[in-house]
Formats: C-alpha cells, structure tokens, sequence
C-alpha cells in the first residue's frame, strides 16, 4: 500500500517537474489538453456548485441519495450497451427488452390474492426464479442480437432496430395475456417490491432502496469483466479492429454474440429492478430507455469510434444526467430546456472525445 | 441456392400475410387505434373485438403507434381494399386537418366513419351525413376530478394539512404537452377543486414549488408514464418530506399510470404504505384494475372512470346501424346523444365506496 503511495507521489511529482522544464507554448497546451481531457468531471463540479449555490438543498442528504438511486437505477442498462458501443455498434431494442422482462416479471410475481391477476391460479413464484427467467429472455434477445450482427455482419442498428420492433410486439401481445386486456400490471408481492426498492439502511431518516447495492453489485461484475478477462480484452480487440483480432486468433463471432448477451442480461436484470421500482408496467415501460443509456455512454467516453470506454466513464454519464434532471427540477427550469442542454451535452462530450482519438492518430 | 431461398421466404412471407389477413378483406370493418400501449384503449379494443368477433363480420385492427402519418396511411390502404366502414381513434387532436383528411377519403369512397375516443371537432363530424363521434366531454373527467378532490379535502381538511399551515400544497403531474385532454384535466382539476374549497372558506391549493410559473410537472416523452411520475415524485420528496416540514400534501395526476407512479416513489420513502403510515391523497384518471386496487388498499384516493365497455358497445351498435341502414344512433340511450352528431359515455367518481 504504502509503496504504491510512494510511487503515485513519484509519479505525481516528476510530472510536476517536467510540466515546470516545458516551454510556455507547450505549457499552455497541456493545461488545455488536461481541461479538455477532463472536461465531464469539470462540467459536472460546475454544474454541482451552480445548482447548490442556487438551491442550498441540492447537496441534502436526501437528494444525494436520490440522485445516486436515480442513477442506480438508470446503470444496469447503461453498462449492458456499452459492451455494444465498444464494438463500434449500438443496441436500440434495450428499451423495449427492458418493457418485456418487467412485463414478464411483474406478471409472475402479483399478490397471490390479487383479484386482477394475469395468471389467476398462480402462486407467487420464488424470486430468484423469475430473476433467471427474465435474464434468460434478456438473454435469448441478446443472442438473437448478436448472431446477426456476427454471423451476418448487419450492422448492429439493423439488427436492433428489427429485434426493437418484434420485441414490442411481443410486449403487446405479452399483456392482451389472459383476462388483462392489455392493462397496466400491479398489485405486485411485497417479497418483491421489498427485495428491490425496500430499505438497504437508513441514514438520518432518509432510506438507501436495495436496488443501489444492486447496481454497485453489477458494476462491480462489469468492471471485473471488462478488465480481468480474456473476454474483456478480446471484447476491446475486436472494437478496435476486428480485422487484426480475427488475424491475432480471437474468435470474433463469439465474443460478437457474448457481448450482446451479456448486454441482454442487463436489460434483463434492469426490467426485474424497473417492474419493482415503478411498480406498474405497462407497455410503455422501457420506452427509449436506450437513448439516456446511449447518451450516457458516450458522455462517459465510451467510443462509437470503437475499442475505448471505461465503466467508471458509464458511471459518470449515468450520473451526470442524473444530476441534470435533479438539477433543473430542483432550479424550476423550464423542462423543455431539459432536451437542449442533454443535446448540448451530448454533442460536446462527444466532440471532446473525438478531439482526443484524432490527437492520438 | 441464394435466389431459391429468396424465393421460398417471400412464399412463406405471403402465406403468413394472407394468413393474418383471414383471407377475403373485401368489405372489413377497419379500426384504427393511435396506439396499442396505451392502457385504456387496449380495454375498449378488448371489448370491441369480443363483439365483432361475435358478430361474425370481417373486421381488421391497426396501430398507428402514435404517429398521424402513419394512420392516415393505413386509412388509405383500408380504403384501397374496399373497407365497408372506418372506426378511427384518431391520433392528432391538435388540429382538425387529420380527422378532416380522413372524412373527406371516406366520402369520396361512400364509407361511414366512426371517430371515437379522441376529441374530434363538430365541424369535421358534420361535413360528412355517414360522420359520428363517440367518446367522452373530454372536459368533464377534469371537472369530476377537480370536484372529487374539493369534496374529500374539505371534508377532513386538518387532518390533510399536514403542516398545518392552513394551506394544501399539491403537485400537478401531466401526461402531455399539446394533448387537449390532458391539458383540461390539469386545468380544471385544480380550478374546481379551488371552487370547492373556496365556498368552504378554505384557501386555495398552492403548488409545491412557487418558483415554476407552469404549475405542472409533464411526461417529456408525452407517454402519460409511470416512470417519468416515479422519477419526478423520488425528486420531489429529496427536498419536500414530513420531516422538513413542507411536505407536498396531494398529489393529483392526469391518469392512474402516473398516479401509480407517484405512489410507487411514496411508498420507497415510506409514505402511503398502509396503516401507520403517512398517506398522501393521491387522484388519478382512467379506473384502471391497479388503481382500483390501490384505493381499496387505502393507499390511493379516488379516480374518475370511463366506461370501456360502454364505449364499445355504442360504437359497435353505431357501426352495425350504418352497416344495416338502419337509423344512426338506433339503439342507444337517448340521454348520452348530444345533438345529432355525438354519443357521451358519461363519467363517474371511483373512490373504492
């Protein structure tokens, strides 16, 4: 531990040292490169400062935790498309595979005695069993998603788009199921709604829900993916050159489909939560839910260029949008301003990112 | 090979589309919905379809999923196929130009048409003699709500005012911007509720938040979602609790998907969770079977319904009186015809009792 710290000062230091030995022009530039560099930490301190010096409540405890289970909520699906984006695609049929595993969940998992059941003769059936359903069908659309894009190398949007659009269908159809007609689905098992939006641990009077220790959980396994595995490193090969993995001896088709699966495994998971924490489904639930996880990506520094991202860049994303949702209702900003500063958002981190990957080459 | 299995996927394409079609469309009932997703509608089209399957007569649904091009497009393929009868729940109340582009295609055709459901103006029903609406006075549900929240607060004022500070804070949450009905319920269900409590001596509701001039919270992707309500709601009760003093104490909703999910918020920061807990009045729209169940749990206030059932029956009855030439509104309750162009499926108040 120690050593580590002695060789980050070391390294802090001599860094100290050579920005002291640079030529001014040199100087000037590498204070801009590190401000563009770091631009999204930068905008969200500002933007932190603004709201609280505003709105003094902003940094309450209270509204800490909510922005964080905000945010909790909103990184499972996040940290699914990623993996996708990495590879030079995207997955639009996230929002929609959220809709049909909550559908599929809260379905299975009504009060017994509930007098609007879908399946009336049901008992509630034990949680972890419905939870390896829905990540099954998450799944299941993941490799439908990623077997087409490897096998017939349709680009991702395509294939997305198609599967969005059949997925849909089937949450429709999903809910026309029985005596439901198409309703909205509540009246969900306490063991349910408990396990996901029930107390974790109460500080000061404000309650930290389940679902955030989920998500860190999550996280924590993506990281860990990402990372330490041959099917992380591989997963960044093939983003970065699919040619050269291929050569290298990556099996490109299969990394190609476990991404999408694990990809579908978080929708998956994200509609066990979503089902729970809404605690009413319907056919809208899920409803562009990609487009912030998309946005959040690539706020986060996860590349369309392929090849980079980091899972604390998703984390930042997630949270930053998070914070400007609070932000602007805590400020009573016009909503619609909402759109304009995401697109804004979304257009400089994107352009900041750029302007490092054309440094690079 | 390619070109063989090109061939016996369009085969197989064809038969699974002329399977779907139920073979002979000449003469279908077309009906079109603005969309499948949406809770109520699906109940109406339910009923509708347990009828006309019953019937025995031709009829075809669509989605327009939304989206005016897209069912004006439909409306046009339905009439190319020779549709004997248009019943349209059209997408864009904004303006009359769709609803009038569509009458005026099926006039030139000579096939009735049914709007119903969503507002579609008098002017456009009455320039065609084969026209009738059916649907609801979009305004009443607003009044109906605004009314049922005067009554329930003044009856039990105090206990309501949480903070005691003599006035009811509230927090408006609407499905859409743009949409007429939805801009009604938001309006009058404060303005009514106002009147009522203004006769009682009571002052009027104030929003929770004095610095938003709107007044209302609104769905940005204009879906009426329980989401948006949850997000909206958790956000609101990190700066408003009991423990700060300044709670939000009514939380009124344009239908029950919000309202359920304001609920949900509540009830993960231990509000409105049954007895012992502290519980929010909480007013939607719509009598869903889930908001139904949350006011007889104690742990929703009340909702205005619409009739589906009704709904489908007069259009169904209106329909088939076209069909058969009899008289148009031959068969339906005298008290729900409005002049001689709309039938009102009336409202009522559900509040569990």
């Amino acid at each position: 531990m120690s050593e580590i710290n002695v060789s980050q000062k070391n390294n802090l230091s001599g860094r100290i040292a050579s920005f002291r030995a640079m030529e001014r022009a040199d100087k000037r530039r590498t204070i801009i490169d590190t401000l563009f560099n770091n631009a999204m930490y930068i905008i969200i301190f500002i933007a932190i400062i603004f709201i609280t010096i505003r709105e003094p409540g902003f940094l309450s405890l209270n509204s800490i935790v909510n922005i964080i289970s905000l945010t909790a909520a909103k990184l499972p699906i996040a940290l699914g498309i990623g993996g996708a984006i990495v590879l030079t695609g995207t997955d639009i049929s996230a929002g929609r595979c959220v809709g049909l595993t909550a559908c599929i969940a809260a379905s299975l998992l009504q009060m017994a005695n509930y007098p609007n059941k879908m399946f009336p003769d049901l008992d509630v059936m034990p949680l972890w069993l419905v939870l390896l359903l829905v990540i099954a069908v998450g799944a299941a659309v993941g490799f439908v998603n990623g077997f087409f894009v490897a096998k017939f190398k349709l680009h991702p949007f395509i294939v997305t788009l198609s599967t969005q659009l059949i997925v849909y269908g089937m949450v429709l159809l999903y809910l026309m199921n029985g005596t439901n007609n198409g309703q909205t689905l509540s009246g969900l098992d306490s063991s349910y709604t408990d396990f996901v939006r029930g107390p974790l641990f109460t500080i000061g009077n404000v309650s930290v829900p389940k679902f955030v220790l989920y998500a860190i959980i999550l996280t924590v396994i993506m990281w860990f993916i990402w990372n330490k595995t041959k099917f992380g490193k591989n997963m960044f090969a093939v983003g970065s050159n699919e040619e050269a993995a291929n050569v290298s001896g990556v099996n490109v088709f299969w990394t190609i489909v476990l991404v999408f699966v694990l990809a579908g495994i978080m929708y998956g998971i994200t509609g066990f939560f979503e089902g729970a924490r809404i605690s009413s489904c319907s056919s809208n639930t899920g409803l562009n839910y990609e487009s912030d996880a998309i946005a959040a990506c690539v706020i986060g520094g996860v590349s369309f260029v392929g090849g980079t991202g980091k899972i604390s860049g998703i984390v930042i994303g997630v949270l930053l949008l998070q914070i400007i949702f609070v932000g602007l209702n805590f400020l009573s900003v016009d909503q619609n301003m909402l759109y304009i500063i995401k697109g804004l958002i979304i257009l400089v981190a994107c352009a900041i990112d750029m302007r490092k990957y054309l440094a690079r080459k | 090979m390619k070109k063989l299995a090109a061939i016996i996927l369009s085969i197989v394409l064809i038969c699974s589309l002329a399977a779907c079609g139920g073979g002979d469309s000449a003469g279908e009932i077309s009906v079109f919905y603005y969309t499948f997703s949406d809770p109520y509608i699906s109940t109406v089209r339910a009923a509708m379809d347990a009828i006309l399957d019953e019937s025995g007569r031709n009829y075809n649904n669509y989605d327009a999923n939304g989206n005016q091009t897209t069912q004006t497009e439909q409306v046009q393929t339905a009439l190319a196929k020779n549709s004997s009868l248009l019943i349209v729940n059209v997408v864009d109340t904004g303006s009359n130009d769709a609803a009038q582009n569509i009458v005026d295609l099926a006039k030139e055709k000579n096939v009735p048409v049914i709007f119903f459901n969503r507002s579609v103006d008098e002017s456009v029903v009455k320039s065609y003699d084969k026209c009738a609406f059916v649907g609801t006075d979009y305004e009443m549900a607003g009044h109906m709500q605004g009314e049922m929240i005067g009554e329930f607060l003044v009856a039990n004022y105090d206990q309501y005012d949480l903070n005691k500070d003599g006035k009811i804070s509230y927090v408006m949450f609407k499905g859409q911007e743009g949409n007429q009905e939805a801009i009604a319920r938001t309006q009058y269900a404060v303005e009514d509720c106002n009147t009522i409590l203004k006769e009682a001596g009571k002052p009027e509701l104030s929003f929770y938040d004095s610095a938003n001039s709107n007044r209302y919270l609104v769905d940005q992707a204009g879906q009426w979602s329980a989401a948006a309500a949850t997000d909206y709601m958790s956000t609101i009760l990190a700066q408003y609790s009991s423990a700060n003093n300044n709670m939000v104490e009514l939380v009124i909703a344009n239908n029950d998907d919000m309202a359920l999910g304001a609920i949900s918020a509540l009830q993960t920061a231990g509000y409105n969770n049954g007895e012992g807990t502290t519980i929010i009045p909480v007013f939607g729209v719509d009598a869903t079977t889930a908001a139904q169940d949350k006011i007889k749990e104690g742990n929703m206030a009340g909702t205005i319904k619409q009739d589906a059932d009704g709904m489908a029956s007069s259009i169904t009855t209106i329909a088939f009186n076209y069909l058969d030439e009899k008289d148009t509104f031959d068969g339906i309750e005298s008290d729900n015809i409005v002049g001689d162009w709309r039938v009102n499926i009336p409202y009522s108040t559900y509040t569990g009792n």
